[in-house]
């Protein structure tokens, strides 16, 4: 069990941090119990899924500008095929996108050997154009059950569905990668991008596969911005920094190689739930964002200093 | 049966707690507020008018700004933080009609009062309150048709075509070009309401020396004062709205005949007021409620002493003028440019 925390510290503590948020809450407003987890986790869907491809990208060793947009165009795109066809085939249509949208990204950077950073700086820009295109201004509809999908508790209150949403859609894709060539490559380029092609890792095919993920996880993203609104809308929302600041705080160093999907989704929700106190204590709003940057930096000064201390001991 | 008298118990006590047990005494309201577009004049006017109008309402004891720059996912997520904290009304303008129902049904679940100020939203049972835009263009068309003598060419300078505003002005312009059937629109633009792409439409069309008498701006409007100073053309009577910049040429501009008709964005203190009202169990017949803009004009002497009086050195040269809603709203200049609410500060 020791073994266990000193090995995943960082995300133990985001965990026990989470807990204590929740605790804290509960103290402040009496009646916060089930309804009050669901309505946490449906915010929390759409920053999971940015978070977490922005995780993979940032664990590769590189970073995607381009998440917010992409969730822009599969939003719109999931709007407008759920208006004239049958769900299920839109579903995968939207999900075939955010691949195709990731694997540009990835293989741009690749080829044409221009940084990442310009690259999806750029391509934030194409792609929200895209989603312009294909929808001017918010409408569409999308299909009841991928509304009912995200709304309510499963089995017992207090597991919301947009919970389980999050868990099954991270771990179907990401765990499996995780136990495969490809995720060890993934960590590889990560860590030292040279001693990995001189171990033989394909670095480039690696790179775009990591970005891919990304583009797959900004469908989902995407999907889950029309499940919660029921409509698609072609201006992106503010997922790019939230991604990346839950990425910081999930214990992924932003250098690659080192860090898992785990912490950064359970930073998604410690930053979520920090609105919800916020909002509950009727903070001024202009001081709102102040406390929510502060709260990030002091959390991810402190982890530092107490991993700092361990390595030293 | 033991079950349902402990039940029965049980909800009498949960009601002996509940405000509604005080009903005559002071009443103590929590109202929630939603915005999601943060730093523009007047948004940033329609917030310090719910927290000022909230301030001077007797019941309201505690006011919740959800404030910030976000989409529709986001609203959704500030409008169920505010269900969370448990206020009894939610006034909110909306960032789209359809987006925001399922926070909104489950609000009204819980019997909170929805209010929609400037902004209609299609969840079922919600108020919407909001400018009156038909009324707005009716207003400001007939005094330039009547400043004209009934009789002259217009030119006619819209905003974004299909934007609901737009429409409900340009039925309400119609309306007025109805009843003065000597006045003809010699020139009809959008303006995208857009300063710069405005004005270089007056420009391009003062080249062409086509004659008129008179300018209908929906807002985009001391610009076109500008193109009329800068070329040295004669002025002729021009209509926008209350935007600071405007209100101060029709007190400084030499010959310039104008009305500036109310777009107030302290609609969202109207929007408290409302809420309450529904809290106390004055709601109106209507669903949707309307307010009506004032015109004012600088050729008679009552136009131009109201212009002063509502001209105030301290107010944000971003706001429109008009810092209150004649008949909804209660709250001092002095209390809206503090903006503070109760509960705040």
């Amino acid at each position: 069990m020791s073994r266990f925390l000193r090995k995943h510290a960082w995300v133990s503590g985001l965990a026990a941090l989470l807990v204590v948020l929740l605790i804290v809450t509960k103290l402040i407003q009496p009646s916060f119990g089930a309804s009050g987890l669901e309505s946490i986790a449906r915010a929390a869907l759409p920053f999971a899924f940015a978070t977490a491809g922005m995780a993979v990208v940032v664990i590769v060793g590189g970073i995607d500008l381009s998440v917010a947009s992409m969730m822009a165009v599969c939003a719109v795109t999931a709007a407008v095929l759920m208006e004239r066809m049958a769900g299920i085939p839109a579903l995968m249509i939207v999900l075939s996108l955010g691949l195709a949208m990731g694997l540009i990204n990835g293989a741009l950077i690749v080829l044409t050997r221009v940084p990442d950073i310009v690259v999806t700086l750029a391509m934030l820009f194409v792609w929200e154009g895209a989603a312009l295109l294909i929808l001017e201004s918010p409408g569409g509809a999308t299909a009841d059950w991928l509304e009912h999908a995200i709304r309510g508790s499963f089995v017992f209150d207090g597991l919301p569905k947009a919970l389980l949403v999050i868990a099954l859609g991270i771990a179907i894709i990401w765990l499996p990668i995780r136990r495969t060539k490809l995720g060890l490559s993934i960590y590889a380029t990560g860590s030292d991008e040279r001693a990995a092609f001189r171990s033989g890792v394909a670095v480039g095919r690696t790179k775009i596969a990591a970005y891919a993920v990304c583009g797959l996880f900004c469908a989902m993203g995407g999907l889950s911005l029309a499940a919660l609104t029921g409509i698609g809308e072609p201006v992106p929302g503010p997922y790019l920094m939230a991604s990346v600041a839950a990425v910081v705080l999930g214990g992924v160093v932003l250098g690659g190689g080192k860090g898992g999907l785990l912490g950064p989704i359970i930073a998604v929700f410690i930053l979520r739930i920090i609105r919800t106190i916020l909002t509950l204590l009727a903070v001024d709003p202009n001081v709102t964002t102040i406390i929510e940057g502060t709260i990030m930096v002091a959390v991810v000064m402190l982890g530092t200093a107490a991993s700092l201390r361990g390595a030293r001991r | 049966m033991k079950t349902l008298l402990s039940g029965v118990a049980a909800f009498a006590v949960a009601a002996s707690l509940t405000p509604a047990a005080f009903a005559g005494g002071h009443k103590s309201y929590t109202i929630g507020v939603s915005n999601t577009v943060q730093g523009n004049g007047w948004r940033e006017q329609m917030i310090c008018a719910m927290r000022a109008q909230a301030l001077v309402e007797g019941d309201v004891n505690n006011i919740i700004v959800a404030h910030r720059n976000t989409d529709s996912a986001g609203q959704l997520e500030d409008i169920n933080n505010l269900i969370e904290a448990g206020v009894d009304a939610i006034v909110l303008n909306p960032s789209n009609p359809d987006a925001l129902n399922s926070a909104l049904e489950q609000a009204m679940a819980q019997d909170i009062v929805v209010v929609a100020v400037d902004a209609g939203v299609t969840a079922e049972g919600a108020y919407i309150l909001s400018n009156n835009q038909e009324e707005y263009a009716y207003l400001g068309a007939k005094w330039l048709f009547e400043q004209l003598g009934g009789k002259g060419d217009v030119v006619y300078m819209r905003g974004i075509a299909g934007v609901s505003a737009d429409t409900d002005r340009d039925n309400g312009f119609k309306r007025a070009l109805e009843e003065f059937p000597d006045i003809k629109v010699v020139h009809e633009v959008f303006t995208g309401w857009q300063q710069d792409q405005g004005k270089q439409q007056m420009f391009d069309f003062l080249a062409t020396g086509i004659p008129f008498d008179g300018v209908w701006t929906s807002g985009i409007d001391n610009v076109i004062v500008d193109v009329f100073t800068e070329s040295g053309a004669p002025l002729v009577p021009i209509v926008g709205a209350d935007n600071a910049g405007f209100v101060q040429y029709l007190t400084e501009v030499d010959g310039l005949k104008g009305a500036a008709v109310t777009n107030p964005g302290s609609v969202g203190g109207a929007g408290i007021a409302l809420a309450v009202d529904i809290l106390n169990g004055e709601a109106p017949d209507s669903k949707t409620v309307l307010v009506d803009p004032v015109l004012w004009e600088n050729t008679t002497d009552d136009g131009v002493a109201t212009i002063s009086a509502a001209q105030n050195p301290n107010l944000d040269p971003e706001w429109p003028v008009s810092v209150t809603v004649p008949g909804w709203t209660d709250y001092t200049m002095e209390q809206i440019i503090a903006c503070e609410g109760p509960g705040e500060g």
